[in-house]
């Protein structure tokens, strides 16, 4: 799972009030079972029973300095429209505590661009020829129409590709799911289908049962077959249409 | 006490037990006076990763009525390989496996550090999960769209080998056969007739005219995976479920101004109860029910289709006014005791704004061990996000969700079992644990609970039954083990033992002690269960009073004072946070029906009384924690004297997490100082509580409310409603303290409430 899989989405405030943020699948599989940070459950008890004077959280001397006009909440709304000079007394403490340190993983404010970036971008053949190769393989003992319907979703998934309906992210990880199909890898294969649906489901939720299943059916092959002739034939060629 | 603490947490993070006494009044007339009973919240399915399980059965006490399990507090013969049980003493012989053992060679089950132990038990080829969802398609069509795109994912999240249905209702419901091939087909049903079971699975061609089963009844298929059209295997149909999924349309029958769309929930769900009934009778499975509004036609409405008639409202039902609340609430009742009699479990997902009838339907869930998430609209974070954690994996892949689960309990015979708090259902098994006084659900030792979680909690309520002056045997020992049968997710079969001792004590010489073993966020937990449990049937008022009652009670016998001088009163530190529970739980949605309607109250009890107890704790007393340039975060009193301008404060309801800033924080925000490279410090700050936050979102079942407020925002009645409201505007002045944010209410303060607790305490005329 690539660090820009680890990402947090804001919820949708349109539809729920107060909705929270939205996780990637990547995030949520890795805080499971992950130890807290720091663990928010301490709780003050009440001076009238320990016996000490009046409540003042923290008991913090008053700070010297004024930082800006007194918040005193017996007062009407602050007037203080213009906001404080940049200066070490009116604005906050320059390189003062640090209350905790940043976080430990990058958290990216996930940008859903259809434009290639600086990285490679993968290639629709490449992807297409590895899910095909799978695909000819299970039609040895698959029955039929489950293959036929692979391929329909298969070619979807082409097409949606093909007219830049795919956002980078998808193309990018289902370049790698292949890649792991064809190590055989199929627990991997497996988890970056689940990850994709989770994470992408309105782009990828019409083919990616095809995939799923794809995986499904590869991975009980009797493993003589991923590499018939017929199958590295297909490899070799680069034609996008092999399905019957 | 230091010791006590830490012996307290030590037992939880074995055994998933805490107890409310950690030392046990050996006498019925004394556990009475200690005020909060003999009792503990226990996890049966408490997370242990470090705890392999046994590959083989258990060994049980041949005793007809014992039956208890061996553990590390029986009394072993090596030599002569022979076994006393600690709660009926009978002598059991070893089983011919157990030859070997020694005192150097032990089997798990004698060791101490396993009062713990899982085995795991085959005795029957494994059934698979079973999930049927049950969906409403009279939603708009975002939500919809939205509820569809959920559904595909989850194809990919349930288990390969489990079985998945799909029920779509709306005026018509429609039970859709998963052929692996060819046309689409599905039964349909009018939405208003009541049909049997016998009935439903008769129209749906589910029984076998030739069957040798009983009159009546049908015969168990043999291979229900293949004979089932309903219920196929995921891996199956996963392409056509998907298609079909991706072709539901609302529903077909036009809706005419100021009317409510008909919706036959009532019958689907009695549909979905047959259908499982008759093909797979205890064997896990998991009705998943998706609902964008009442049901409002058919048995189980909840209101009509006249939009001028609103839902029932606490209003309405003081008032005697909720047409359909009682006749709906039994015919939900009566469903839902008929899924937990088989082992299945109801989901109930509530996305709407405006109420669904969770008042009427919480049974379904709550006596089967379901979920209950309730939001705004399908096409939102907290509802997808929170579905997609009823798959969540633990450590070693597999789903938490845990089916079919029973509990039992033993005692010694000095105690005996007075009922259960929590999402179970009895299974009215006589014995002699049995107390008569029932709390919760009583009358029985055993208990089903048919979906549980890891954080699942049952509170277990005891009563001591030794008479007072009876001799205590020498540094005797209580004891209790509790048994949990269940189907793994992986669907083995497992059986928990956890066996657990205190110590009895004198309470007339060792009240000191008994004390000190004083459990007092257990406590405040299990007196919160019973409280909740008795305002389901009692007056609100008289709730409040009688906890108000237990708490008085609590500091006359345990408080240190002079008589009648109230300023003398103290507590002890095993004691000192338990007012404070008390008062914060008295204005909790738990038992404050003012300003939640009947299903929100519905839906905070629901998480409430099965909940671990740090989360019930949340939810009783919310965290406050605050930020800011002057030291690490910290806890903070829940008080409106800790809203600072210079603070930002974490808020932890449970339901909601909180971010308020303060006002000058906020001002700083707005200016946006966060943004220059000489204020990176600040930066820091503002992202600190978000960071903590964001660890508590990306866990919790189900997913929180997340409310980024300031000072002066709407929003911040969140926070001011659950802070103590030391300063109002009617003390202003009185009060000497010139800090803190000062709270509109009449309510009650802290300061008050214990200045009145503690006149009441010390009075000699009480």
């Amino acid at each position: 799972m690539e660090a820009k899989d680890l990402y947090i989405k804001p919820g949708n405030q349109e539809r729920g009030w107060n909705d929270p943020p939205q996780f990637s699948y990547g995030l949520q599989t890795a805080a499971q079972g992950a130890p807290k940070r720091t663990p928010l459950n301490k709780r003050v008890p009440p001076p009238q029973l320990t016996g000490s004077p009046c409540p003042v959280p923290g008991d913090f001397p008053s700070l010297t300095a004024p930082m800006t006009p007194p918040t005193n909440p017996l007062a009407p709304p602050c007037s203080m429209n213009t906001p404080p000079r940049p200066c070490p007394v009116a604005a906050p403490p320059l390189g003062g505590v640090m209350a905790t340190p940043p976080p430990p993983f990058p958290v990216v404010e996930h940008t859903d661009s259809a434009s290639s970036q600086s990285e490679n971008e993968p290639d629709v053949d490449d992807v297409v020829t590895l899910l095909n190769w799978a695909l000819t393989a299970c039609r040895h003992t698959v029955k039929k129409q489950v293959c036929n319907d692979v391929a329909k979703r298969l070619k979807l998934f082409e097409d949606m590709w093909k007219s830049g309906k795919l956002s980078l992210p998808v193309r990018r990880r289902m370049s790698g799911l292949v890649q792991e199909l064809k190590s055989c890898n199929w627990d991997a294969a497996d988890e970056i289908h689940r990850a994709l649906i989770v994470d992408h489901v309105n782009e990828v939720g019409q083919w990616m049962v095809g995939v799923k299943r794809l995986i499904a059916e590869t991975r009980n092959l009797n493993p003589d077959l991923l590499h018939t002739q017929e199958v590295d034939q297909s490899l070799d060629t680069s034609s996008a249409g092999n399905s019957d | 006490m230091a010791t006590y603490q830490e012996f307290i947490q030590q037992n939880e993070d074995r055994d998933g037990v805490r107890f409310s006494w950690n030392l046990w009044p050996s006498s019925r007339l004394e556990a009475t006076r200690l005020v909060v009973p003999v009792s503990c919240l226990f996890t049966p399915l408490k997370e242990r990763p470090d705890l392999p399980p046994v590959q083989y059965e258990p060994v049980l006490c041949s005793r007809a009525n014992c039956k208890a399990v061996l553990n590390p507090l029986c009394q072993v013969d090596y030599r002569a390989k022979i076994w006393a049980c600690n709660f009926c003493f009978q002598r059991n012989p070893f089983p011919p496996s157990y030859a070997g053992i020694s005192d150097v060679n032990q089997p798990a089950e004698l060791m101490p550090q396993f009062s713990t132990i899982e085995y795991i038990v085959q005795r029957s080829p494994p059934n698979p999960l079973i999930f049927l969802y049950v969906v409403d398609t009279c939603l708009e069509e975002e939500d919809l769209q939205a509820l569809k795109e959920s559904l595909q994912m989850s194809l990919s999240l349930l288990p390969p080998n489990a079985l998945v249905g799909l029920i779509t209702f709306g005026r018509m419901v429609q039970v859709h056969e998963l052929s692996c091939e060819g046309i689409a087909k599905s039964y349909v049903f009018r939405g208003t007739k009541e049909l049997s079971s016998k009935q439903i699975q008769e129209m749906l061609g589910l029984t076998n005219p030739s069957a040798s089963g009983p009159q009546g009844r049908p015969a168990a298929p043999q291979d229900p995976a293949v004979t089932c059209r309903f219920l196929q295997p995921v891996h199956k149909v996963d392409m056509n479920l998907t298609d079909l999924l991706g072709e539901l349309q609302r529903d077909p029958w036009p809706v005419p101004q100021g009317k409510r769309p008909l919706r036959s929930t009532g019958i689907a769900l009695s549909i979905a109860v047959g259908l499982l009934e008759g093909t797979f009778p205890n064997t896990g499975a998991r009705v998943m029910m998706f609902m964008g509004g009442p049901p409002t036609q058919g048995p189980g409405m909840v209101v009509g289709d006249e939009l001028k008639t609103p839902i029932r409202s606490w209003h309405d039902i003081t008032k005697d006014n909720a047409r359909h609340l009682k006749k709906a609430t039994k015919y939900y009742d009566a469903l839902a005791n008929r899924a937990a009699v088989n082992g299945h479990s109801i989901d109930i997902y509530a996305c709407a704004l405006d109420q669904t009838g969770l008042l009427e339907m919480k049974c379904l869930s709550n006596l089967t061990g379901g979920h209950i998430a309730m939001g705004d609209s399908f096409n939102t974070s907290l509802f997808k996000q929170t579905f997609q954690r009823v798959f969540s994996k633990d450590h070693n892949g597999e789903f938490r969700m845990a089916f079919g689960g029973t509990l039992e309990v033993k005692a010694s015979r000095e105690l005996k079992v007075s009922g259960a708090i929590g999402p179970c259902v009895s299974l009215n098994t006589k014995g002699p644990c049995i107390s008569e006084n029932e709390v919760g659900v009583g009358g029985t030792t055993q208990w089903k609970i048919c979906s549980l979680s890891p954080s699942t909690t049952l509170a277990l309520y005891f009563e001591v039954v030794n008479q007072h002056n009876a001799p205590i045997p020498q540094g005797g020992r209580g004891a209790v083990q509790f048994v949990t049968q269940y189907q793994h997710s992986n669907t083995q079969r497992r059986i928990r033992v956890t066996t657990v001792a205190r110590n009895w004590a004198d309470a007339q010489s060792q009240i000191q002690h008994i004390e000190s073993s004083f459990d007092q966020e257990a406590s405040a937990v299990i007196m919160a269960r019973l409280g909740v449990f008795r305002a389901e049937s009692e007056e609100g008022p008289d709730v409040l009073r009688w906890l108000d009652r237990q708490l008085i009670r609590l500091c006359q016998k345990f408080g240190q004072f002079n008589k009648d001088d109230p300023t003398s009163f103290k507590l002890s530190e095993t004691l000192s946070l338990y007012p404070q529970f008390m008062f914060h739980l008295r204005r909790s949605p738990f038992l404050q029906v003012f300003n939640n309607s009947p299903d929100e109250c519905s839906y905070y009890r629901h998480h409430f009384v099965r909940q671990d107890l740090t989360q019930s704790l949340i939810m009783i007393q919310p965290i406050l924690y605050s930020y800011s340039f002057h030291g690490p975060p910290e806890p903070v009193l829940l008080d409106s004297g800790s809203i600072l301008p210079d603070r930002i404060l974490l808020m932890d309801t449970f339901f909601q997490l909180v971010i308020y800033h303060g006002e000058t924080i906020a001002q700083w925000r707005k200016a946006g100082y966060q943004e220059q490279p000489e204020y990176e410090n600040f930066k820091h700050l503002l992202v600190a509580p978000v960071d903590d936050a964001q660890e508590i979102l990306q866990t919790r079942f189900p997913m929180p409310r997340y409310i980024d407020t300031e000072h002066g925002g709407s929003q911040a009645r969140f926070l001011l409603s659950k802070v103590n409201p030391s300063q109002t505007h009617n003390n202003l002045y009185s009060w000497g303290q010139e800090t803190g944010a000062p709270i509109l209410t009449d309510d009650v303060s802290l300061q008050v409430f214990m200045d009145h607790l503690k006149k009441l305490a010390v009075s000699s005329a009480a």
